[in-house]
Order: C-alpha cells, then structure tokens, then sequence
C-alpha cells in the first residue's frame, strides 16, 4: 500500500517545490545546442567565485593482456591438468596410438603385411607427420613482440601495452609548469564536455577520442594564491571528463610537455593533493 | 435407332430432291445433325444424359474437397516438432569405451598440494574481488560528488551533464589480445566449410 501511494506522490512533490523542474526535465532528452546558449547567459554563474576549467582525462587502454602473477600461473597448471584428466580422447590422440600400434607390430618378426587390408600401395601419413607439418607452419608465422623492453620514452603511447595509460601536460598554471590533466578554461555558451572536447583538441597530437558520457567524473578545486586572486575570481574548479583513445596514435610528442603514464606513476608527476583526487576515479583494472 | 435411320433417309430423300447437286448431299452427310447410317448409332440421341449430372457432380466435388481441408487442418494442428538443441545432446562418441584415458593415481602430496592451491586461489580472488568492488565504488563515489558542486555551481550545466548521451552506443573497442597488433599485416585467406545443420519448421 505504501509503495504504490509513494511512487505518485514523489511526482506531484517535485512539480510542487520544485517550480516546474519536471517539465523541463522531461524535455531534456531533446536537449539541443540552440536551446542552451539561449538560457546560459542568465544562469551562467552569476556570483560564483569560481571560474570553470574542463579537462580531459585520456586513456590509452591496453592492448596485450597482462603478464600472470606467480600464484595465477600454478592454478592455471592446475587447471589444465585436471581437465586433462578428467577428459576422453580426442580422434587425433586415438589416431597416434593406432598408428604407434601399428608401428609396433611393423617391426615384430613374425609381420605379415597380408593383414594390414586398407592401404595398399597408398603413402600411409601418420598423425605425428602431421603435428610436424603444423608446427612448422606455426613457426612460419612471427608475431610482434608483447613488451617493447625499456627503450620507449614516457612520451610514448606504445609503451607498457598491457596496462592502461593517461595523458599528463606540463601547463603554465600561474607562474609555475605543473604536470596536470589537459584543461582548457570554460567559456560561455558551452557545456563541460564541449570544454573537455577543446582541451583534447588543443593537443599538437591528432587523437581520435571517444568520451564516456555527458557526466564529469571527478573534480578538483584550488584556490588562487592572493596576489592573483582576482575582483570575483577565488579560484578554479576543474571538472574532468573521461576519454577513451580510438585508433593508437604513432606522432611522437614533446618529451618534456606530455607524458603517457600508468596509475603507480601518476605519484611522480602530480602534487599530492591534485593526485588525490585524480586516483579515485582512474581505475587500475 | 430404327427410327432413328428412317429419319435420317427421309431427310436426306428431301434434301436431295430439293437440290440435286452432290456436293449437297456431301454437306448433308457431313452436317453433324445427320449422322451415316454406317456409323454406330450413339451419338446425338445420348447427349441429352449427361445434364442430370451437372447438378450432382459439382456438389460431389465440393465434398471431396471439403473432406480434403478437413484432413489438411486435423493434419496442420500437430505442433511442430521442436528444433533439437545440439548442445545438450551428448554425442554418441564420448559413450565410446576405446576412448577411456587412463589416469594414473595421484599420491597423497599432490592432492593435498591441489586442495592447498584451491584455497589460495578462493583467497586471492576475493581479496581481488574486494579490491575492485572499493575502486568502483570511489570511482562512483567521485562522479557524484563532481555532479554535486556542478549542480552548485550552475543548474544548466548540471542538467546538460546529467542527459543522455547519444552518440556513445554502440560502442565498439578492440579487447587486449596475446600479442600486440602487427601493422600493416595482411592476414591469409581462411577457407572453411561450414557443415552446421540448419533445421526448418
């Protein structure tokens, strides 16, 4: 009784205190461009002491699977040798063992070639003539090398292929260069995603990107030192948006402005308080 | 049919002895009201049978096919045999004895190695499990609370980060494989035969 009398009321209270939020939140999902910039410039923070930044968080997903740990390695053993164990023969082993039966009486004394009825004159390939032949067609084919060893730079995005990496940027941010997300300050008339999508854009790099969603996925706040600060302006907000990368991208980029880090490094290029925030929501898997 | 020849002279005497040319009397013969005398005496008389017939015959007919759409229906209302699912058919080779493996039996060392490995395992992956459960978990935890201060910051903003995205599905991204991609490679036909049964109903 309560759940049913719960799922109307919710409705009629938000139309009620919520001075026709509902309405417009129904037409949300036509939510075109034109629409917005035609509301932003009387909502866009008015009073708000912060400025906006929007910024990128690109990742080069992995592209060969990971190395196993010690105790990965053992249970994988495992596995397969009780499945071993635990299966039938398959045709090709019952043909090995006719055919090593058949060896065997070959090289007895008292053979008689009489009994052998099927082949006759025909050229007899055995399995094992097979498994050779397959083996050496394999070993015809070379596969690209799993790990490219220590010669790559951290500039490069063929680095540690099996894990996922992020784009750091060395930026002005008031008088110092700070390795940090690419970001891109907010300009009127533009949603955050579109800011991120600028910010991605302003790279000397040409990457194909696709973005998870309209939603940032984290945030960060700093204040401005004081003799900066400002008439209106305490500080910046930087709102991050995450970006997955689509093709790889082979264009070497500046050693000492962009960097392709894994999550165990990120320690080693950003401030404490930025890592912080920027390890919640990249994820290691 | 006595009667009949008798008519057939009578007409033919006044045909002939009102035109006395032969090609009258040809056509005469040759009309199919005048049959020859020679011929059997079958024909015109007989025709007049078969108009009874077509009042039983179509309803006869009607019958017949009504029976036959009824024989079709009781046919058709059988429900079509199910499609067998070739999975869950054990196949008639893994009842073969030949195919028996011989296992040899394991010592006292190697199944206490194996349970000791089970349990590891069973620990390592819930750790693992834990561990991935709390990373999302922040990584969810920190959305909200960006989506929390941009609501703060702006309503419009806020309402255009929390719609839908249209152009994100589908989505579509290569997995990680053993080795990394080749470039420029160019991979050699591969040639198959497909023999999957294809059942109709």
């Amino acid at each position: 009784m309560a759940a049913p009398f719960r799922c109307i009321y919710r409705p009629l209270w938000r139309v009620i205190t919520g001075s026709g939020r509902l309405t417009v939140g129904m037409r949300n999902i036509s939510f075109t461009e034109n629409h917005f910039s035609a509301t932003n410039h009387k909502t866009a923070s008015v009073g708000s002491p912060w400025t906006l930044h929007g910024a990128v968080c690109l990742q080069r997903l992995p592209v060969i699977s990971q190395d196993r740990n010690p105790i990965e390695e053992e249970f994988s053993g495992l596995m397969q040798q009780m499945e071993l164990e635990r299966s039938l023969l398959s045709d090709h082993e019952l043909r090995l063992l006719e055919d090593a039966a058949r060896m065997s009486r070959k090289q007895e004394e008292d053979y008689d070639s009489d009994e052998e009825e099927d082949y006759g004159d025909k050229e007899i390939v055995t399995a094992q003539d097979l498994e050779d032949a397959w083996e050496q067609k394999l070993k015809q084919f070379h596969p690209a090398q799993r790990s490219n060893g220590d010669k790559l730079d951290v500039s490069s995005s063929e680095r540690c292929l099996a894990d996922s990496l992020v784009l750091l940027i060395k930026q002005d941010v008031g008088s110092q260069k700070v390795w940090l997300l690419p970001q891109v300050q907010w300009k009127a008339g533009e949603t955050l995603r579109q800011t991120a999508e600028r910010a991605l854009a302003h790279l000397p790099a040409d990457v194909k990107a696709t973005f998870l969603g309209n939603a940032p996925c984290g945030f960060y706040k700093y204040k401005y030192p004081k003799d900066i600060q400002k008439e209106g302006s305490v500080g910046a907000k930087v709102f991050f948006f995450k970006a997955v990368m689509c093709s790889p991208n082979h264009l070497p980029l500046e050693k000492n402005s962009f960097a392709w880090v894994k999550k165990d490094e990120l320690k080693d290029f950003l401030t404490p308080e930025y890592l912080k925030q920027v390890n919640r929501f990249i994820m290691s898997l | 049919m006595n009667m009949a020849g008798i008519v057939c002279r009578t007409l033919s005497r006044v045909v002939s002895s009102q035109t006395s040319c032969c090609s009258s009397v040809v056509s005469v013969r040759h009309s199919h009201w005048f049959t020859s005398i020679l011929s059997p005496k079958t024909s015109v008389p007989l025709r007049a049978e078969p108009k009874k017939k077509k009042k039983v015959d179509p309803r006869r007919e009607q019958m017949m096919k009504e029976r036959l759409k009824k024989k079709l229906k009781k046919l058709e209302r059988v429900p079509p045999e199910l499609i067998p699912i070739e999975d869950f058919i054990t196949t008639a080779k893994c009842f073969d004895e030949t195919r028996v493996r011989e296992v040899p039996k394991l010592s006292f060392e190697e199944t206490e190695r194996r349970a000791l490995l089970l349990k590891h395992w069973s620990r390592y992956k819930f750790s693992q499990h834990q561990a991935e459960m709390a990373e999302i978990k922040e990584a969810l935890e920190a959305q909200r609370q960006a989506l929390e201060e941009l609501k703060i910051e702006s309503e419009d903003l806020y309402k255009a980060a929390i719609g839908p995205d249209t152009d994100l599905f589908p989505f579509q991204h290569q997995g990680p494989c053993y080795t990394p991609p080749i470039p420029n490679y160019e991979a050699p036909d591969g040639k198959y035969n497909d023999i999957t049964r294809v059942y109709t109903q």
